[in-house]
């Protein structure tokens, strides 16, 4: 699949920079979080009423502030202070600030994992095909796509969640199921539409990536002799045309993973996602109280930089590596 | 072949998108759950009621009969009425438009004027710390989601500067300071049509200033993200450039280091910077509907969120289609700019 060539050159690229390196340890501590959340967290992310003794929700360290209480008929001023049992601090209803900023990287990084997943299985087989057969469905599959595209993403998502609803689906968390977490929310609420969506409004790359790779390769020798010798087409496609269009569609993959997170966190933040635990939603709720809490919309906002910056850092390193001039590597949301 | 020639079929390929984009959006609208009639209505509308309505409205004819009528609406350029104003669609979208068009124009020449000599500096002296600056620059920029920088940005200017400012839902109209200029953080209080009247007719600057301390945030906002990716293809494409034969030969004839890095390398380095420019109208359309609620900007994004959440079809569809054309338009023209930048691109 991935010639040694490649892998040398991921190899070298690899060492000469700092880039990639910080994006793999970025990338690897946020999966971590996001898997482990039920075990790194202190409190159950969904549980209210975390407030300091004076009133106001615990402020993270550095972020202490006054507030006033009407005291045996007087009105006073006192100070919340930062707690060591909210490393973050907690928002508005009193959650758990660091406990939600890690589920929220699981809302994240599943929605970018499995969206990307979704939109490469959409989009490569009929790209492939397209490319590889000519003719109508290539013509049809090119028009399709410039119809795709004449919709700004968010905008076509926007639309598709007034059709799909957000209802979020909801999985058994397998680490509290275990019993290894007590106390945490039992349930994993997947944004399954929002899903579905991202991959709707992003397989089409995939298709012209695909489409563009497989457009060269059917007029390649080896492809002919396999031909010659009465290979089926459909065989010809997975054994020779499939391996050989894969780098760039790896690339593309990558870069799509930050986008799709950012798309994730746009509909969270108008309100559209489904589940409360995403980043996106968050912030918005932190929001209304910007100037007096502003933890509560800063924390879950440096986790969405930190995750799309290091799928980016990695998305450059593979570019950077493979060299594959395909389009759509710098088109975002 | 000719120009007009060229014209022409883009425009037809055009319509056709367009046409994909009307079906989509009719086929959404279809399968979508909940009654027109009664989302028209409202909850408490009797079933005759409903009834007369889905009647009058065409919505217990066949589907492809509906489809039908749509089109030939549409083709008279009727949009329709919004289901809960019952205004008509076409002026909802129109009245919104300057707003939209101002701000996606301003994030635009902020992103070119900040990003293309960002890409030059940091192209043609690779590896120093203004190359390292730019290259963090825009990867931050890239990464950010615009409505937290937009409120990132509030928050900054306003703890810096310590002027109060209430919250935003509420749409807030108290500025936020950079020093002695005022920035408020939403509200649009005056068009730039207006703005510029008023300095022709009474030569006054008061307008223009508050035209553009208004818009400022916003702009930033939305032009960030289109900073760093500029930045970015202007970098790579300079780079690639500068190793060419013929800027070792321009070097060697002796012409000056600032000619060549602008009027050559950079001329060639634009083909690409405006494809993409062109392409990612879309993603502007997109951060637009983002930034305009964070800033309670009054354009066709926020409107296009308060369609959708009532579920108002017809107002959608307007909204979404006008920014398709716009989408299409502005693809045709980069496509024919083209040929300006480069005379070796030749219409085909």
């Amino acid at each position: 699949m991935i010639s040694d060539r490649v892998k040398s050159n991921l190899r070298e690229t690899f060492g000469e920079s700092l880039l990639p390196k910080l994006g793999l340890v970025l990338l690897t501590v946020i999966l971590v979080m996001a898997m482990f959340a039920p075990l790194l967290a202190t409190h159950n992310p969904t549980r209210t009423g975390y407030f300091h003794e004076n009133g106001g929700p615990y402020p993270p360290p550095g972020f202490d502030y006054t507030t006033t209480v009407a005291q045996d008929g007087e009105i006073t001023q006192v100070e919340v202070t930062a707690t060591d049992e909210h490393l973050l601090g907690t928002n508005t209803i009193g959650q758990d600030v660091y406990s939600r900023f890690l589920y929220g990287a699981r809302v994240s990084m599943l929605v970018g994992l499995a969206g990307v997943t979704l939109a490469l299985l959409m989009g490569v087989p009929f790209g492939l095909i397209a490319g590889y057969y000519g003719g109508r469905v290539d013509d049809g599959l090119m028009r399709l796509a410039d119809v795709m595209l004449a919709f700004p993403a968010l905008v076509l998502a926007l639309a598709l969640i007034g059709v799909f609803g957000s209802q979020p689906i909801r999985v058994p968390d397998p680490i509290v199921w275990a019993g290894f977490a007590e106390g945490m929310p039992e349930s994993i609420p997947i944004p399954g539409s929002v899903t579905i969506v991202v991959a709707l409004v992003t397989w089409v790359w995939f298709a012209r990536v695909a489409r563009g790779e497989a457009l060269s390769i059917r007029n390649q020798e080896y492809v002919k002799a396999a031909k010659s010798f009465g290979t089926p087409n459909w065989k010809i496609l997975v054994t020779h045309v499939l391996p050989n269009s894969i780098t760039p569609i790896i690339v593309l993959a990558t870069i799509q993973i930050a986008v799709i997170i950012l798309i994730e966190a746009s509909l969270a933040y108008l309100g559209f996602s489904g589940t409360t635990l995403s980043w996106g939603y968050e912030i918005e709720t932190g929001q209304d109280v910007l100037r007096t809490r502003p933890w509560v919309a800063m924390v879950p906002g440096i986790g969405i930089v930190l995750s799309v910056i290091s799928v980016n850092l990695l998305g450059d390193w593979f570019r950077d590596a493979l060299d594959p001039n395909i389009e759509g590597s710098e088109r975002g949301a | 072949m000719s120009m007009a020639k060229f014209l022409f079929r883009r425009t037809l390929q055009g319509v056709f998108v367009i046409w994909g984009v009307v079906t989509v959006l009719f086929g959404l609208r279809a399968v979508s759950p909940g009654d027109p009639a009664t989302l028209m209505l409202g909850q408490g509308a009797t079933q005759d009621l409903i009834q007369q309505v889905r009647e009058e409205e065409g919505l217990n004819d066949p589907i492809v009969v509906q489809y039908g009528d749509y089109l030939a609406e549409l083709v008279t350029g009727d949009l329709g009425y919004s289901w809960r104003s019952e205004r008509e669609v076409e002026a909802m979208v129109i009245e919104r438009i300057p707003a939209t068009l101002e701000l996606a124009i301003a994030a635009t020449i902020i992103a070119l004027l900040i990003a293309i000599p960002l890409g030059v500096i940091s192209a043609t002296r690779r590896g120093s710390p203004s190359d390292y600056g730019a290259t963090l620059f825009s990867l931050l920029g890239i990464s950010t989601p615009n409505f937290w920088l937009g409120l990132m940005l509030i928050l900054v200017l306003g703890v810096w500067y310590g002027i109060p400012y209430p919250t935003l839902s509420t749409g807030s109209t108290i500025p936020v300071g950079i020093g002695l200029i005022d920035l408020p953080t939403g509200r649009r209080a005056v068009g730039f049509g207006e703005a510029f009247m008023t300095l022709l007719t009474e030569q006054s600057f008061d307008e223009m200033t508050l035209w553009l301390k208004h818009i400022t945030l916003p702009a930033v906002t939305l032009g960030t993200y289109f900073t760093a990716l500029i930045t970015r293809l202007t970098r790579s494409g300079m780079i690639d450039e500068l190793g060419k034969p013929y800027v070792t030969a321009t070097q060697a004839k002796g012409l000056p280091g600032v000619l060549i890095r602008y009027k050559h390398v950079l001329r060639n380095t634009m083909i690409p910077i405006i494809t993409v420019l062109g392409l990612q109208m879309g993603t502007l359309m997109g951060g637009a509907v983002i930034t305009e609620t964070v800033f309670n900007w009054p354009g066709l994004g926020q409107r296009l969120i308060n369609a959708l959440s009532i579920r108002d079809w017809p107002l959608m569809q307007g909204i979404i289609l006008f920014v398709a054309v716009m989408f299409v338009f502005i693809n045709i023209v980069v496509d024919a700019l083209y040929t300006y930048l480069d005379p070796q691109v030749s219409i085909e």
